[in-house]
């Protein structure tokens, strides 16, 4: 009997504790209380610490030029741990704790996944920077008119890397790109990856590709897919998968001698100090920003300096541009509705014309199913001298490529 | 008629949960039902422990039951909840099959085995495109009850108080003894005439059907299921975690094991964002140091006085 009444004890202070602590009892918004923002992204990732920072940058950024309708922006960052019920529950939070005006983040389709049918109970306006496959545009559908995408859908970028390079073999007559291999993570991002680029590049030349496991996902060993590669003999070697792949690959294709004339990988986010090792000199990647475009955009160095400033590191994903870029869009649709009435903010978000750190003004257009679809396509960029320059498109330019892939000698 | 005080308790404890929507707000609900999924993993894990055997595959049966619901949701067209049954007995089906394998091997073999098993399942998924979406996984048209948290936190707890009433029938029925005996010394309880493989089917079984129930009740209400997600091998290393800190060998273990560690992850990534990972994992290594039986097992110990709790001196609840 003692036995159960401290269990029951135990039970009761977990349940209690529990209500208490989470229970945050904020306050609605009035005109002296800042404007909420509620983000969620994976906060033990690259992607979704450095994404998060940025948004917190631009947040702080608006708040000492005066804020928004004479309002401070506060932001909110949860960790969705790359979970969907975690990702679930903090979206919970934000809408009935924090009490959010409005949602931002994230990454990975399956947090998002999980996501989604929580964004359709409360329908807050929703600007979202990640999540790229086509099943999370199938399940937001056609109605949601609070949700704003930025980040390309996986058709989409499939799309801008077909016109990228054609346009680049067009203006570079030595690239030749007849023979395409793509090595890709086993997961939903580099199957997508591959089934879309194998009808998108069905009519540039031949296209072969084989499956690996990420490193991220406990793998490691490339050994295979790199020897079925190499005895392919492509023009072009492409990999689809995260940035724990990075290195392991480089190294593994000079361990076996693999030397495609083009080497490109396709990761979200790559490893901070990458560009710093010998072997990722003259490696094509795709990405929708670089620091290189701090030379030719002056949103985009004012966010890299900034950031540096602030974080004391340097911005190595993407998902920091675009989080900045968020934000800003969401400070300007604010000002523009003069309040933070959803349908009001729903109406001065689609007016958006944002100069963004990206390069591209964002504006929104319907995609296949959604209605509110930002940027449309990656860019193709390459290392060269440990830096990132865009390769293409060529509005954006800060470099020429170093073609072929010189190899791995003196590396 | 005399009412046992034990008897009041537990219906209190069942009312309060019941009531709980109704005092908590919608993100405590959705904190408590992640909570009951890892729960109902962390109870089955455990009743298949108390044969001696530990299982590594928990992610492939709660992958397997979440496919099995969402597939027979789409393609049958089966009420939500009746696929989440339908589920847990195709999850039991397969588990039975597997079994009377791989149950014949023990120890690390068997582990490494129902580990495997976990991966081949979802290497298979991604591998039918056509018939379950492949690496992109499936969506559902809507979730179960069409998002209202009351019902889905109700479906949620009355999986759990059936788990918790499954394992606290196999701590007092004579299944318990046999597994007991087949835990302590299985040649002994051979010789005893104790059907060992037979007792080791039937646990394997019903716990796989609990994991499977776990799994549609978690792909109906988050509306989709994909191979990385379903088979995560967070569904194998949360639950023994929670199992180990709550206390194994006993019903009560698991489940104060998995509220423990479910609120506290929550409360953590509240104050530390970008470090919460770290002290929760830390928080997991210095209980089991300290506490090697867990929270119940340290109350156990604390209460009657006694020195050691576990395989040899454990209490019949």
């Amino acid at each position: 009997m003692k036995k159960l009444v401290v269990l029951v004890l135990m039970l009761a202070l977990v349940t209690v504790s529990t209500t208490l602590v989470f229970a945050g009892g904020q306050e609605e918004g009035g005109s002296d209380q800042p404007i909420k923002l509620g983000g969620v992204w994976p906060l033990s990732d690259i992607t979704g610490e450095q994404g998060s920072k940025a948004a917190q940058q631009a947040v702080d950024e608006i708040n000492a030029a005066g804020g928004v309708l004479g309002r401070q922006l506060e932001l909110i960052i949860l960790d969705s741990e790359f979970k969907p019920e975690k990702g679930a529950a903090a979206i919970e939070r934000l809408a009935t704790v924090e009490n959010v005006d409005v949602f931002l983040g994230g990454m990975a389709s399956s947090v998002h996944l999980g996501q989604i049918p929580i964004l359709k109970k409360y329908k807050k306006l929703t600007v979202w920077t990640g999540a790229a496959s086509h099943l999370a545009e199938n399940a937001i559908g056609g109605d949601a008119d609070w949700y704003f995408h930025l980040h390309p859908w996986d058709y989409q970028q499939g799309g801008s890397y077909v016109d990228g390079w054609e346009d680049i073999i067009g203006k570079y007559s030595d690239i030749k790109v007849d023979k395409w291999f793509l090595a890709y993570e086993e997961g939903p991002f580099g199957s997508a990856s591959f089934e879309s680029s194998k009808v998108l590049f069905s009519d540039m030349g031949d296209f072969d590709g084989e499956s690996f496991k990420s490193a991220a996902a406990g793998g490691g060993d490339y050994k295979a897919v790199l020897q079925h590669a190499k005895e392919s003999n492509p023009d072009i070697f492409l990999w689809a998968g995260y940035g724990a792949d990075a290195l392991p690959l480089l190294q593994q294709s000079k361990a076996i001698g693999f030397e495609p004339a083009l080497y490109v990988g396709a990761p979200p986010g790559w490893p901070a100090d990458f560009g710093s090792s010998s072997l990722a000199e003259d490696v094509f990647l795709y990405g929708m920003w670089a620091p290189a475009m701090n030379d030719i955009n002056p949103v985009s160095k004012k966010f890299y300096d900034g950031f540096v400033e602030k974080f004391n590191v340097i911005p190595a994903t993407y998902f920091a541009p675009l989080s900045y870029s968020a934000v800003y869009l969401i400070k300007e649709a604010i000002e523009r509705a003069g309040s933070l009435d959803t349908e009001a903010l729903i109406t001065a978000m689609e007016q958006s014309k944002y100069k963004s750190a990206l390069g591209e003004t964002i504006t929104f257009k319907p995609s296949k199913v959604i209605k509110h679809q930002g940027i449309e396509g990656q860019k193709i960029l390459q290392w060269q001298n440990g830096r990132q320059e865009i390769i293409w498109p060529f509005e954006f330019s800060t470099g020429t490529p170093v073609y072929p892939f010189p190899g791995w000698e003196n590396r | 008629m005399k009412i046992s005080p034990k008897i009041v308790i537990f219906l209190i404890i069942i009312l309060l949960s019941i009531a709980f929507p109704f005092f908590a707000g919608p993100y405590q609900q959705s904190i408590a039902k992640n909570v009951i999924i890892y729960m109902i993993l962390a109870l089955s894990w455990n009743m298949l422990l108390k044969t001696g055997q530990i299982s590594f595959g928990l992610a492939g049966f709660f992958g397997i039951g979440a496919y099995a619901s969402v597939l027979l949701s789409l393609k049958l067209g089966i009420p939500p909840i009746l696929t989440i049954v339908l589920g847990g007995i195709v999850t039991s089906l397969v588990a039975s099959a597997m079994g009377m394998i791989i149950l014949r091997l023990r120890a690390m073999y068997f582990a490494i085995t129902t580990l495997a098993l976990g991966e081949i399942f979802r290497v298979i998924i991604h591998n039918v495109p056509n018939f379950a979406g492949g690496a992109h996984g499936l969506i559902l048209p809507g979730v179960i009850f069409d998002g209202n948290g009351l019902y889905t936190y109700w479906l949620f707890l009355g999986a759990a108080l059936f788990s918790i009433g499954l394992s606290y029938y196999f701590d007092k029925s004579k299944i318990h003894l046999a597994l007991t005996a087949i835990r302590d010394n299985e040649t002994t309880a051979k010789v005893r005439g104790i059907d060992i493989f037979k007792y080791l089917l039937i646990v394997f079984t019903i716990t796989a059907g609990m994991q499977g129930i776990a799994g549609g009740l978690y792909a109906q209400s988050f509306g989709f299921v994909t191979p990385e997600s379903s088979f995560s091998g967070d569904f194998i290393l949360l639950p023994i975690a929670m199992a180990l800190l709550g206390g194994i060998y006993t019903t009560a273990g698991p489940v104060v094991g998995a509220i423990v560690l479910g609120v506290i992850s929550e409360y953590l990534k509240l104050y530390i964002p970008y470090g919460h990972l770290i002290v929760y994992g830390l928080i997991i290594v210095i209980v089991i140091l300290f506490m090697p039986n867990g929270i119940i097992g340290a109350l156990y110990v604390k209460i009657d006085g006694r020195k050691t709790f576990g395989k040899v001196d454990q209490p019949n609840e």
